[in-house]
């Protein structure tokens, strides 16, 4: 009888060391501990450790301030943790993320819908940067927190050993980048440089990304408006003139103009410009810090983008604050909003040891350049102010850029490739994806 | 009386009883895991393929929609393609490459012991970490590894992955460099068994190295190259992270494969549903061609 009984305890107890072993493996992937808490808000940001560390400063003021505690979890695979999130019913109070996104979240129902009007300090954010965070449906579903545009990169030194200007057209930059592989600008007798960097690769629609300063300086755009929806714009003849122009001087002119490998690099793989081999590098300003350290401060300046034959209208981006649908903690997220705007807010953001988390302010009363006391970034701050686009927000944007993307780097792969034909297709392909949304009128 | 005969009845069929639950409770943590880890993730994507999948807004039934649209779409189509010859390629490489390896470094010897653990690292590193190793050692100018070898040789700097005629052997090749070492241990575990002397009588009578090989080695280690050849049909049609890494399906999509293109439509493209159906598809035909394979391999055994 006592062996029996022995027996069932232990198997009872493996039993229930399984199950809850199970339950606790259940648990930990919809972990929240404090989300009842109704004075903390969970706020999510896609950043790398170093950027992370800003953000915690500006959150830690926040706290300070109101008393609100921040429950702050910075997340490399935002988009993949998000969808995973968006499963449990049980979302981020507050995520910051990408401008481009908001189509794509807001057609997932996963943004709360926002009244500028009740954000302490709306006034000091301009119309046209609010106009960037409305819906499809007219409705804001975001609140504007950061803005960039891209300007190029370009190798001081090496200019100047090689008695070259800056360019200011894109034939101008074409010949400095042949100067740049061919009359060795870093003097070590080796034919070991290249013009420009250039992620071209489709993965994550890096070439899309990269590519759309050029097709909006050469007069082109991938989606128009069209009444109320949107048709695909890219079998124009701007788009057609500007992508035979890259294929043929950048992707297959002479050697050297971009760095090797461009058609396969993603911007984690282009480090050309950071090693020290190549002079020139269309790119976001959040780069500045990073090349302050390599190849040097001294080393290279921040220009505007050269203009092409529409002039120089650069990609503009930048992230959002946007409010978890159905979180229950409005005034929380409100006030915590008002703070991320507010002068202060947007000050401690920009500043400190590590990169920097606004880079472009949202709020009208700064000026870029002066609260890092560093004049290139006024070129930055112009580049978006005056000639900067951005990819349409109110769409869900993502399979078009990808689509875009993966067309592109076929062109630029074939050298042979009838760049007409392409688009054409790249076109229907791009008529089918707004035709899923319902956007295609 | 009665009493007398029925406690031992009851006895009797408890104990064979209590004997069956018995195994199944000490089983029960593992295949509570399993359950919790695989089956219900597996089952929970096997019912999203049937799904337009919006994790907040709640799913929509679409029937075999995802289906028809996954198998109709060229890109996928073109995706088969690749999957298949780099599969194939990379599964039979590595095959013949281990076997190579195992009679090259057979043996007792304290030197080859060193030397099979050096050949076997490729297998404990980090796919993401080979991956980025051999991006440096294909890079497209002299610079790089491959290419200053190249460059003896008085052969041009080739850019391997950026050229889409060269693109998926490139990855090949380093699909080849990572398995063939997995392949060498369960072949040299084989090879050990073989009765010595069956070599040696084969050398009384003369044979030639490739008679030996055909009609004492192969004969002696088929077990083995049978469960390669299994590990193989699992693992030959899911390949993901090589081409991740190495390429990201580019240029031009032309090391595109399955699992590269479900996780672009499930992640680029937030079509979980069209990547959930995509890869049922796929452990589908992983399935069939795992049996297939193991129907051959006991037919062979039985023979």
């Amino acid at each position: 009888m006592g062996v029996r009984r022995r027996s069932r305890r232990l198997a009872a107890m493996i039993t229930v060391a399984g199950l809850a072993f199970g339950a606790a493996a259940c648990g930990s992937g919809s972990d929240s501990a404090e989300s009842g808490d109704p004075n903390t808000l969970e706020v999510w940001t896609r950043s790398n450790p170093d950027p992370a560390a800003t953000y915690e400063r500006v959150f830690a003021a926040f706290t300070e301030k109101t008393g609100i505690k921040i429950d702050y979890q910075p997340v490399i695979n935002f988009d993949q943790q998000l969808q995973s999130r968006a499963s449990t019913k049980d979302l981020p109070d507050v995520m910051i993320n990408d401008t481009a996104l908001m189509g794509s979240y807001q057609s997932q129902g996963l943004l709360k819908p926002i009244d500028p009007d009740v954000i302490a300090g709306h006034d000091q954010i301009t119309d046209k940067t609010w106009a960037s965070t409305v819906g499809i449906d007219g409705e804001h579903y975001g609140i504007p927190y950061s803005r960039q545009a891209q300007t190029l990169m370009i190798r001081k030194d090496w200019l100047r050993k090689l008695g070259l200007q800056a360019p200011t057209t894109w034939q101008e930059m074409l010949s400095v980048a042949k100067a740049f592989a061919d009359r060795d600008p870093d003097g070590d007798g080796k034919k070991n440089t290249y013009g420009m960097v250039v992620p071209g690769s489709a993965q994550n629609g890096y070439a899309a990304w990269w590519g759309s300063s050029f097709l909006w300086s050469g007069g082109a755009k991938i989606i128009e408006p069209d009444g109320k929806g949107y048709r695909p714009a890219m079998d124009s003849a701007a788009a057609v003139r500007t992508v035979t122009w890259m294929k043929n001087n950048l992707f297959c002119g002479d050697n050297g103009v971009i760095q090797p490998g461009a058609i396969s690099a993603i911007t984690g793989t282009a480090t050309n410009f950071q090693d020290g081999n190549a002079g020139m590098y269309l790119t976001g300003p959040y780069n500045i810090a990073t090349y302050d350290v390599t190849p040097g401060k001294d080393k290279f300046d921040v220009v505007p983008f050269p203009a092409g034959p529409a002039g120089s209208t650069v990609l503009a981006d930048g992230e959002n604050v946007y409010f978890g649908a159905r979180t229950g903690k409005t005034e929380q997220e409100q006030a915590l909003a008002a703070f991320l705007i507010s002068p202060e807010g947007q000050r401690l953001a920009m500043t400190g040891k590590n990169q920097p988390v606004v880079r472009i302010p949202v709020n009208s009363t700064l000026d870029a350049a002066q609260v890092r006391d560093d004049p290139r970034w006024s070129v930055v701050q112009k580049a978006y102010e005056d000639a900067s686009e951005q990819f349409p927000n109110a769409p869900d944007f993502a399979p078009v850029k990808q689509d875009t993307a993966d067309a592109l780097n076929a062109i630029f792969t074939y050298c042979g490739s009838d760049v007409r034909s392409s688009l054409k297709e790249l076109n229907d392909t791009l008529a089918g994806d707004l035709k899923d949304q319902d956007l295609l009128k | 009386m009665t009493a007398t005969v029925t406690t031992p009845r009851t006895r009797r069929v408890r104990v064979p009883g209590k004997r069956a639950v018995l195994p199944w409770l000490f089983l029960a943590p593992g295949l509570l895991l399993a359950l919790v880890f695989k089956f219900v993730p597996m089952g929970k994507g096997v019912w999203l393929s049937f799904f337009e999948v919006r994790p907040f807004l709640g799913d929509q039934w679409v029937g075999l929609d995802n289906y028809t649209r996954v198998l109709t779409d060229h890109r996928f189509q073109d995706a088969v393609g690749h999957t298949l010859l780099l599969g194939i390629g990379q599964s039979l490489g590595a095959i013949v490459v281990g076997f190579v390896l195992a009679l090259l470094l057979e043996g007792q010897a304290r030197s080859l012991k060193v030397i099979r653990a050096a050949v076997f690292l490729p297998v404990v590193t980090a796919t993401a970490v080979v991956g980025e190793l051999w991006r440096l050692m294909y890079y497209p100018t002299s610079d790089g590894l491959v290419n200053s070898a190249l460059g003896f040789l008085g052969l041009g700097p080739t850019p391997f992955l950026d050229n889409p005629d060269t693109a998926l052997w490139a990855t090949m090749v380093m699909g080849i460099w990572m398995v063939a070492p997995y392949n060498m241990v369960i072949i040299l575990a084989g090879l050990a068994g073989v009765d010595r002397t069956l070599y040696e009588a084969s050398a009384m009578d003369g044979v030639s190295l490739r008679q030996r090989l055909r009609y004492v080695t192969l004969p002696a280690i088929r077990p083995a190259i049978g469960i390669v050849l299994t590990l193989a049909a699992i693992r030959g049609l899911r390949v993901f992270t090589e081409v991740y890494v190495l390429t990201g399906g580019g240029p031009a999509g032309s090391t595109e494969v399955w699992m590269t293109r479900a996780y672009t439509l499930g992640f680029t493209r937030n079509d979980i549903g069209g990547a959930s159906a995509a890869s049922v598809v796929l452990l589908a035909v992983t399935l069939l061609l795992t049996v297939t394979v193991n129907y051959f391999r006991k037919r062979g055994d039985v023979r």
